[in-house]
């Protein structure tokens, strides 16, 4: 065995991120890991990685047992971890990179250029990348970085390459040379930790697949004999898959948001509509255009032609503060870039924009704001429900809740909330509570939800419609009391494989 | 008061807050939590107290008289440049603003104009270089710090075209405005308390005040949330070109003189250094006008305790330099003494976590 680990727990405050896990990776044996968001798969990664140190257990890699790894002693054991965000540097060419910290020098101080252009010309070769070793690494590609950092940790000896999501960026001609790639390595003889999302590439290239819940390993077998379906019911748990029934909605209430032909830079003739009350998936993969969609309904990028109509009244949208007007409001995806303030308190986090509609003559009314804050905050479920508390020390779950109240209250006056990956970086409790705010706006308030996702668990849990999106076009439209995770786990397949 | 640790990096944020508020702390918690938090206000209680045993005369309305009439002038300016600083931009050009609308001033009441409508022109002159800085900043968004700072000396060469030789003599009338009193204290003084109260009600009562913190903070998420992020530091610009040409009108009129390559220089210093001694950071989204007042009179009460001790100019430049560079550090250290208290409260047994 090259790699095992054992009992390897890790505990953040309260929370336990892993629990006990015991994973086995061999020589030459690409193993997938397979989870949900929150799973615990990142913290695996980063324990391997020396990101973080484990509370408890033990990883070992060529008969030496560690406690705990950082960052050199990681590469020192063989480690090569490839993040899904890349840790190469722009400014400096390929070879640069390929050999930066562990330079090859001479008398320890003159750099060796000629010698570490001649390895960097095989290392390139080896893993298949056809450019030149002097190119600076900002005229590359995703894929073709991704395959420098390959080359980087075979100039390291890896035996152990994790590979974190690499296809969520790729074209499906680089997510093929990848594979091939994966193959070559491991008939090398490297062992191969892969993490991914899709099943298609599980079943495709792992010889050995381990599902994590919740922090727990919850199935590990190797991959003969396992169909598709198996890894669906291991991944869902159909313990909390198990969806409450949306209220369906009459389908001739008129439309709270009628989109109507709409073009725009990457979106195709879109035109769709939710009803109040409704709450509706947009699914795709990354790049399929479904964040675009909503960035553009809400006036983060311009619109080329065609329609928007909030309540039947057609509405000119140019930027966010139109939008808002409207009655259209956006929870964006990157919650901490995008949405909150850090260093100011949840309650001015709530009220910023209704601030300004509750205030008279131009005077803030500290009442109406903090009765504003008091309510939604008992209506989502806040904790700790203290208008004084920095946002940033909420958990990712309550950070969501707020965000979600800036919009949605007795003020705002909102009648669509569109969300981008809503549970982005959110426990798998708080999860379950995110849903019931949503489907709580939406019934109680009447409000039409359109959400975009590309975690089709979570569209079964959440939509009562699905509107799958690939490449800027909406191609389908599902009502989801006829729909199951496999279809939808399907439709990634097929985007994967150009027809 | 609260707890609950900061946010992972981690994909999966799996913290939890450990829920609710802190036990009602002691006493002495609470006053060791409050020294914590403003330092810069316990250094300059000592500082004055020190420097009165030691002088007996500090505290002498003769004495703070003067006092108040050199930071009254910083002041008027640093409150619009915090709320700039605050929103996360800065604005260098003041000291040149302030020569600006000090000629100006002193041109319009030479050629028979009255002290108010000197006053309007000055207030004129400083805004439209702000109108300048703003645009440039905002609409066509360049860096203000290299804006401001090209206008810094852009704006000096105007106010030498505009005098070239110095001016003198402009009356009593509209000396009045530099060295008056009304009810015994000088009407710079009101002028600054009128300056910073205004300031500090706009930025804790309205609307548009929060705003300033928010843009400071995260401009795009300002942007997201409707916030208009151009028109408020526009207008703070505007602002902070105004104040800085009243403080030109307010300075000539104290010195009974013009002259333009002269006045105000290194003034854009002073009002910097008062605004990060006060402890607003230069990275944005903190601060208030309290930071301001207690920056700007410890800097005042520094240099006038320095002079009544008896230390020489080249020492009190020294030694001010030093000090800004020491509030800092205790500001940092305080920081992190702070952040502890916080991760402490957090980390407490005791409470039980509640799934988030």
């Amino acid at each position: 065995m090259t790699v095992s680990i054992r009992g390897l727990t890790k505990r953040y405050g309260p929370t336990l991120a892993l629990d006990h896990v015991d994973l086995d990776i061999a020589a030459g044996e690409v193993h997938a890991l397979l989870g949900h968001n929150g799973a615990g798969k990142s913290t695996v990664i980063k324990c391997l990685g020396g990101g973080t140190a484990p509370s408890a257990g033990s990883i070992t890699i060529g008969g030496t047992t560690h406690d705990a790894l950082d960052p050199r002693s990681s590469i020192a054991a063989g480690i090569a971890v490839i993040y899904q965000h890349l840790s190469l540097i722009d400014r400096l060419d390929v070879t640069e990179n390929l050999f930066l910290g562990q330079e090859t020098t001479t008398a320890g101080v003159f750099l060796r250029r000629a010698d570490q252009r001649a390895r960097a010309v095989r290392l390139l070769e080896r893993v298949g990348l056809d450019v030149s070793p002097d190119t600076p690494v900002r005229q590359l590609t995703i894929g073709q970085r991704q395959l420098v950092e390959i080359a980087k940790a075979l100039s390291r000896e890896a035996r152990l390459l994790v590979l974190d999501e690499p296809s969520a960026a790729l074209s499906p001609v680089e997510s093929r040379r990848l594979a091939d790639l994966v193959r070559l390595l491991k008939a090398e003889g490297i062992a191969v930790l892969y993490v991914t999302h899709l099943l298609n590439e599980v079943v495709e290239l792992a010889d050995r697949t381990t599902v994590m819940r919740d922090g727990r390993v919850v199935w590990s077998q190797p991959m003969a004999g396992v169909s598709k379906t198996d890894l669906v019911t291991a991944v869902s748990g159909r313990a909390h898959g198990a969806a409450v029934a949306p209220r369906p909605v009459d389908p001739d209430t008129p439309p709270a948001l009628t989109v109507d032909h709409l073009q725009a830079p990457g979106l195709h003739d879109v035109s769709l509509v939710v009803r109040p009350g409704e709450i509706v998936g947009l699914y795709g993969l990354v790049g399929s255009g479904r964040s675009r969609l909503l960035e553009t309904l809400f006036g983060r990028r311009p619109v080329t032609s065609g329609t928007v109509a909030v309540d039947g009244r057609t509405v000119r949208v140019r930027r966010p503060d139109d939008a808002l007007r409207a009655g259209l409001a956006l929870v964006p995806g990157d919650r901490l870039r995008q949405g909150l303030f850090g260093s100011l308190s949840s309650g001015e986090n709530t009220v910023l924009r209704v601030m300004s509609l509750t205030a008279r003559a131009g005077w803030r009314r500290p009442r109406a704001e903090q009765e504003v804050f008091r309510s939604t905050a008992a209506a989502f479920g806040l904790r700790p429900a203290d208008p004084e508390v920095p946002v940033s020390r909420l958990s990712g779950g309550n950070q969501q809740k707020v965000l979600i109240a800036r919009w949605v209250n007795d003020r705002a006056g909102t009648r669509v909330l569109l969300l981008d990956d809503p549970t982005q970086g959110v426990d798998v409790g708080a999860r379950a509570e995110i849903y019931e705010v949503l489907r709580q706006v939406a019934a109680e308030r009447g409000l039409a939800v359109l959400f975009a996702s590309n975690d089709p668990d979570e569209v079964v849990a959440l939509a009562q419609r699905c509107l799958v999106m690939r490449q800027g076009r909406v191609v389908d439209d599902l009502d989801m009391r006829h729909t199951g995770e496999e279809q939808l786990l399907d439709l990634i397949h097929t985007e994967l494989e150009p027809s | 008061m609260t707890t609950a640790s900061p946010p992972t990096v981690d994909g999966a944020d799996r913290r939890t807050p450990s829920t609710g508020r802190a036990a009602a702390p002691s006493p002495v918690a609470a006053a060791a939590g409050w020294l914590v938090k403003n330092p810069l206000l316990v250094l300059l209680v000592v500082m004055v107290a020190g420097v009165q045993l030691a002088t007996g005369s500090q505290l002498g309305w003769g004495n703070l008289r003067g006092v108040f009439l050199d930071a009254a002038v910083i002041a008027i300016v640093a409150a619009p440049v915090a709320m700039l600083v605050i929103a996360g931009y800065i604005d260098l050009s003041v000291g040149s603003t302030l020569a600006l609308g000090g000629v100006v001033a002193g041109k319009v009441v030479q050629s028979g104009g009255s002290p108010l409508v000197a006053v309007g022109c000055a207030l004129l002159a400083g805004a439209a270089v702000g109108v300048v800085n703003a645009v440039l900043a905002t609409v066509f968004g360049l860096s203000s710090f290299i804006v401001t700072l090209g206008m810094l000396t852009a704006v000096r060469g105007v106010a030498q075209l505009v005098s070239p030789l110095p001016l003198s003599n402009f009356g009593e009338a509209f000396g009045f405005l530099g060295i008056g009193n009304i009810a015994g204290i000088p009407l710079p003084a009101l002028l600054a308390v009128a300056v910073l109260l205004a300031a500090g009600v706009f930025l804790t009562r309205t609307p548009a005040g929060r705003h300033v913190y928010a843009i400071g903070v995260n401009r795009e998420a300002a942007y997201l949330s409707g916030v208009d992020v151009r028109r408020i530091p526009f207008l703070l610009f505007v602002t902070s070109g105004a104040a800085a040409g009243l403080a030109g009108a307010i300075t000539v009129a104290r010195l009974n003189s013009a002259p333009a390559g002269q006045l105000g220089a290194g003034f854009e210093l002073s009002v910097i250094t008062a605004v990060l001694l006060g402890g607003i950071a230069l990275t944005g989204g903190e601060g208030s006008m309290v930071d301001v007042l207690v920056g700007v009179l410890f800097m005042g009460l520094l240099r006038n305790g320095l002079t009544l001790l008896g230390v020489t100019t080249f020492w009190q430049n020294v030694a001010s330099g030093l000090a800004l560079v020491a509030a800092i550090a205790i500001a940092a250290g305080t920081h992190v003494v702070r952040g502890r208290m916080q991760a402490r409260e957090a980390h407490r047994p005791d409470e039980p976590a509640t799934a988030g």
